[in-house]
């Protein structure tokens, strides 16, 4: 039996801990827990947790986007989507259409769905129409969608893909002159899908206490103390404390299915720019099912402001872990889950959105 | 769409399982758990309608503390 999170708060306030200590987490899952229970305000105040890189939809490139909304208006398609996609905004005038719910609006055929399972049954029950899956997601979301390519779907259904690894945008912030953190909570599901031994650079290249950590409060907790510790001591090693799910090697079959269908590609990340061995390509052999074959020519990389945050969004220096998201200059103002401006107030998992649904408003502390 | 939900297994057919949680019943892919035998009554770790772990009922119970919160906190008005 774990022990209880108030076990775990006790022994982190017990800690003879630094002036400054800043723990950054990359899973939009983990920042929704530690706001929801109210972990800033419970730890320590030397301790810093940091929302990092965690949110796909929030990273997902802007031409990415674009893209499923052309094919999506020009094309006789159904264009199904995770429901966190449709409100993403693209960088066009506003007389324009800038969304796929915009565009679902005007008169396309655009679905969301929660699961790939949804999209292949959507491509059976149309046999006549082309149907098209925009696929943004991280490690745990694209495992399941080489499931379903390699399970076998109708010949209607082809795959936009934007998959993304967490790992390389975790690197690249080390690699830089100024990484913003000093230890590391690893996602536990992307550990699950990929084995938490892909998070071991962290701590070997980089000296950087770090640990593995599931869901809930206690996990989450675990994990901190166990990078304190490590920081305090000097005894630095990837702990895991999400062991029962999130094992050595990760899960064998989905690993499998991933390196059948995919090759990893350098990518782009949104406001980011492209981070190397970060993204996911159809392999290949599954070359008949990529709509941007099928569906040529609608990127236009050329546009004003392709690939960048919406104007005046900090969107890209939160997910990067630099401001916290009532830093940015519109959080709360001009930008509100009613009527957002960067995908990082679109999407559940965004920094923004989290917080803003925590309670936390622009003019409290962070 | 990366959050993960913990349901039980109530019947298996091939790659597809029966789960439940919260009283709410669904279609669950087994296709990337080819590596383990999944039999009603195991818990697994469900995302985007595919299981990717099993896990034990403390676990299972535990994430779901904290997942009716969200719940809760998310169904308000924004």
């Amino acid at each position: 039996m774990a022990d209880p999170a108030t076990t775990w708060l006790d022994r982190i306030r017990g800690l003879d801990l630094p002036e400054r200590i800043r723990i950054m987490n990359v899973c939009g899952g983990h920042e929704r827990s530690i706001s929801m229970a109210g972990l800033r305000g419970a730890l320590p105040a030397a301790i810093e947790l940091i929302p990092g890189p965690g949110c796909p939809v929030c990273i997902c490139p802007e031409e990415d986007v674009y893209e499923a909304i052309q094919i999506a208006r020009r094309e006789p398609v159904i264009l199904v989507t995770f429901g966190d996609m449709l409100r993403v905004p693209v960088n066009l005038p506003r007389r324009e259409i800038r969304s796929l719910e915009q565009a679902k609006a005007a008169g396309a055929d655009i679905r969301p769905i929660a699961s790939p399972l949804e999209a292949t049954a959507i491509a059976r029950d149309n046999p006549d129409t082309p149907v098209v899956f925009f696929a943004a997601g991280f490690e745990t979301t694209t495992a399941p969608v080489a499931a379903m390519l390699a399970g076998g779907v109708p010949d209607n259904l082809s795959v936009l893909l934007s998959g993304r690894r967490t790992w390389p945008a975790v690197a690249m912030l080390l690699e830089g002159e100024t990484p913003g953190f000093d230890a590391l909570i690893a996602p536990g599901h992307v550990a699950t899908i990929m084995g938490p031994e892909e998070w071991s650079f962290v701590v070997e290249n980089h000296d950087i206490p770090s640990a593995v950590s599931g869901f809930t409060p206690e996990s989450l907790l675990a994990g901190m103390y166990s990078v304190l510790r490590q920081h305090l001591e000097g005894k630095l090693f990837l702990d895991n404390c999400y062991e029962e799910v999130a094992r050595p090697g990760g899960n064998p079959t989905a690993r499998d299915h991933l390196e059948r269908v995919m090759d990893v590609v350098p990518a782009k990340w949104r406001g980011i720019g492209e981070i190397p061995a970060s993204g996911y390509a159809l392999r290949p052999e599954y070359a008949g099912r990529d709509a941007r074959r099928r569906y040529p020519g609608y990127a236009d990389e050329g546009r004003k402001r392709a690939g960048q945050m919406p104007q005046g969004c900090d969107c890209a220096r939160v997910v990067l872990g630099k401001i916290y998201p009532n830093q940015c200059r519109i959080y709360g103002s001009a930008c509100t889950p009613r009527d957002p401006v960067g995908p990082c107030m679109v999407s559940d998992e965004g920094a923004c959105r989290i917080w803003w649904s925590a309670g936390i408003r622009s003019e409290d502390a962070a | 769409m990366c959050l993960g939900i913990p349901m039980k297994v109530s019947a298996v057919d091939g790659f597809n399982a029966r789960c439940e949680a919260k009283g709410v019943s669904r279609d669950v892919s087994l296709f990337m758990m080819q590596h383990e035998t999944v039999s009603p009554g195991d818990w697994v770790m469900v995302h985007v309608g595919y299981a990717i772990q099993k896990m034990t009922e403390t676990e299972a119970r535990s994430a779901w503390e904290i997942f009716d919160q969200i719940l809760e906190a998310t169904e308000q008005p924004a």
